[in-house]
């Protein structure tokens, strides 16, 4: 099948600049001239959340967030939730377990259960525990999702955004109303000094409403939050499946590679490969606050939106070298991140970028994490995942992003 | 943490000159009509404890080593 597809512009990005260039989309990521573009249309969700502010207010709240992913926190999140709720998922699984101990699953939805947990709880939502909760959680995430990337959809997007603020008002009553009670409480219990520092909750809403603003509005926690859970979960999930497809097929072209499936630094880079290669969604946009003439002398007009396309500048033969569209885990990328622009540039870049990969890069001062990429894929192999020859995954049909809808697997080691 | 000597250092090829350490610390970093950050005290003393990991957290890219 094919696992490497060109991106097709989404009529939302046509008519305007397009930059495919790793050198033109570095400059306009990096550039103080321009903001952000993208989520106009998604502002009920998004609006006025890290993502959508630029410069001296961004600086202030990601300075605030900042330490959610600290070392400390970050060893904290793997150890004490990461791994234990993946053993927790894959132990779940076992209801599908037919006679002969194999399990049926399908990838994409074991995956949204295993990281719809640690995004609750790097959020801050509580009660995301039992199977059904679980499931009912993980669809709130996604339809959220929908509503928070409508720009993509293909369906009718005034549709979209009253639908979904309909889910939300649900999943405010059903987990977010309640999650945020228990905090105020605790933290009006902490100023009173009947509860110590350590005892807060270590989670983004904690911290905004220990940190609370005035000149934030009252729902502004819930868009935060929602960035959160859908910046998080969404992302990883789109992730693996296709690191574990470009797994599979490496395997089969190099079966003396096989072994190290429980090799964490080849899954590392394998991660590392399949998020190049496959962005989380078609392009980042920015607007520009002037008139800028960008180095190749194409001038941009103030507030011109233009589309950074970071699926063609992260396969540019002139960075990543002549085989860029292929997946190659034993790549070398001294000048550049192994991903690219996975994880965007510029003051907008992921901040949760050391969950997904770990304290693994060449600046992270330290190893002892290795990210939900590598955890995740190693637990897989160990639970002796199979791709299922004659049911093969298939992509979305729901939207322009390059993720996969429906991907089956066996589990033979449960 | 604590007899650890710093060797405090912005990583050029990541560093997307966002200014954001120079807002923690302009002791530590500059960058002065520069594309990326530059460190002023390649050695701070524990004192810039904080800072330096307030800042290394704290830069989008994560470019900063210490
Ligand atoms: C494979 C996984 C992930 C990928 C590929 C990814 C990618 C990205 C990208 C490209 C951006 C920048 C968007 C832009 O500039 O317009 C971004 C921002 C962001 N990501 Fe991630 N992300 C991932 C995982 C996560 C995780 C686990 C979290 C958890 C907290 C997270 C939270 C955020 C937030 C809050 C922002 C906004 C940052 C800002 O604007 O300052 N992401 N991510
Ligand atoms: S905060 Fe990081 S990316 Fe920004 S200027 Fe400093 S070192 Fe560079």
């Amino acid at each position: 099948m094919e696992t490497i597809r060109d991106l097709v512009p989404p009529p939302h990005i046509q008519g305007i600049k397009h930059f495919v260039d790793y050198a033109l989309v570095d400059e306009i990521l990096k550039s103080k001239d321009f903001r952000q573009g993208s989520h106009q249309e998604s502002q009920p969700f998004f609006g006025d959340s890290l993502l959508t502010i630029d410069h001296d207010v961004h600086f202030e709240r990601r300075r605030l967030q900042a330490p959610l992913f600290r070392k400390e926190a970050l060893e904290y999140y793997e150890r004490e939730e990461l791994l234990p709720l993946i053993d927790k998922a894959l132990e779940e699984s076992k209801t599908n377990m037919d006679e002969d101990g194999v399990v049926r699953a399908d990838l994409c939805a074991l995956i949204r259960t295993m990281l719809a947990r640690i995004s609750a709880v790097t959020t801050g939502i509580d009660g995301v525990d039992t199977p059904e909760r679980t499931d009912a959680f993980r669809t709130y995430i996604e339809q959220l999702g929908t509503g928070a990337t409508v720009e993509w959809s293909v369906e009718d997007h005034d549709d979209v955004i009253k639908r979904i603020l309909e889910v939300r008002a649900e999943f405010v009553k059903e987990f977010y109303g309640p999650s945020v009670e228990r905090r105020i409480k605790i933290i009006d219990k902490f100023k009173d000094g009947e509860v110590e520092e350590e005892e807060l909750p270590k989670d983004l809403l904690t911290l905004m409403y220990l940190h609370w603003n005035d000149n934030w509005d009252e729902e502004l926690p819930l868009r935060e939050a929602t960035l959160y859970l859908v910046a998080s979960s969404q992302t990883t999930t789109h992730a693996l499946p296709h690191m574990m497809i470009h797994l599979h097929e490496w395997f089969q072209e190099h079966p003396e590679d096989y072994e190290k499936r429980f090799d964490r630094d080849f899954l590392k880079q394998a991660g590392h490969e399949a998020i190049r290669l496959h962005l989380p969604s078609p392009a980042l946009l920015r607007i520009a606050l002037k008139d800028v003439t960008l180095s190749d002398g194409t001038n941009i007009a103030e507030g011109e939106r233009v589309a950074c396309l970071f699926t063609p500048a992260n396969r540019d033969k002139s960075v990543f070298g002549d085989d860029a569209r292929s997946f190659n885990p034993y790549r070398e990328t001294p000048n550049v991140k192994p991903w690219g622009f996975a994880f965007g540039g510029g003051e907008h870049t992921c901040i949760g970028r050391t969950l997904v990969t770990g304290l693994s890069a060449r600046t992270d001062n330290d190893e002892g994490t290795d990210g939900t990429l590598v955890n995740i894929a190693l637990a897989l192999y160990k639970a002796g995942i199979e791709i299922d020859p004659s049911d093969l995954p298939t992509y979305t049909e729901l939207s322009f992003h390059d993720s996969y809808g429906r991907f089956p697997i066996l589990l033979t080691n449960v | 943490m604590k007899d650890k000597e710093f060797h405090l250092k912005v990583d050029n090829e990541i560093c997307q000159g966002t200014g954001y350490c120079v807002r923690i610390s302009s002791d530590l970093f500059s960058i002065n009509g520069r594309e990326t950050a530059q460190v002023l005290i390649p050695h701070p003393s524990h004192n810039y404890q904080e800072d330096i990991l307030e800042a290394s957290t704290l830069c989008p890219t994560r470019a900063i080593t210490y």
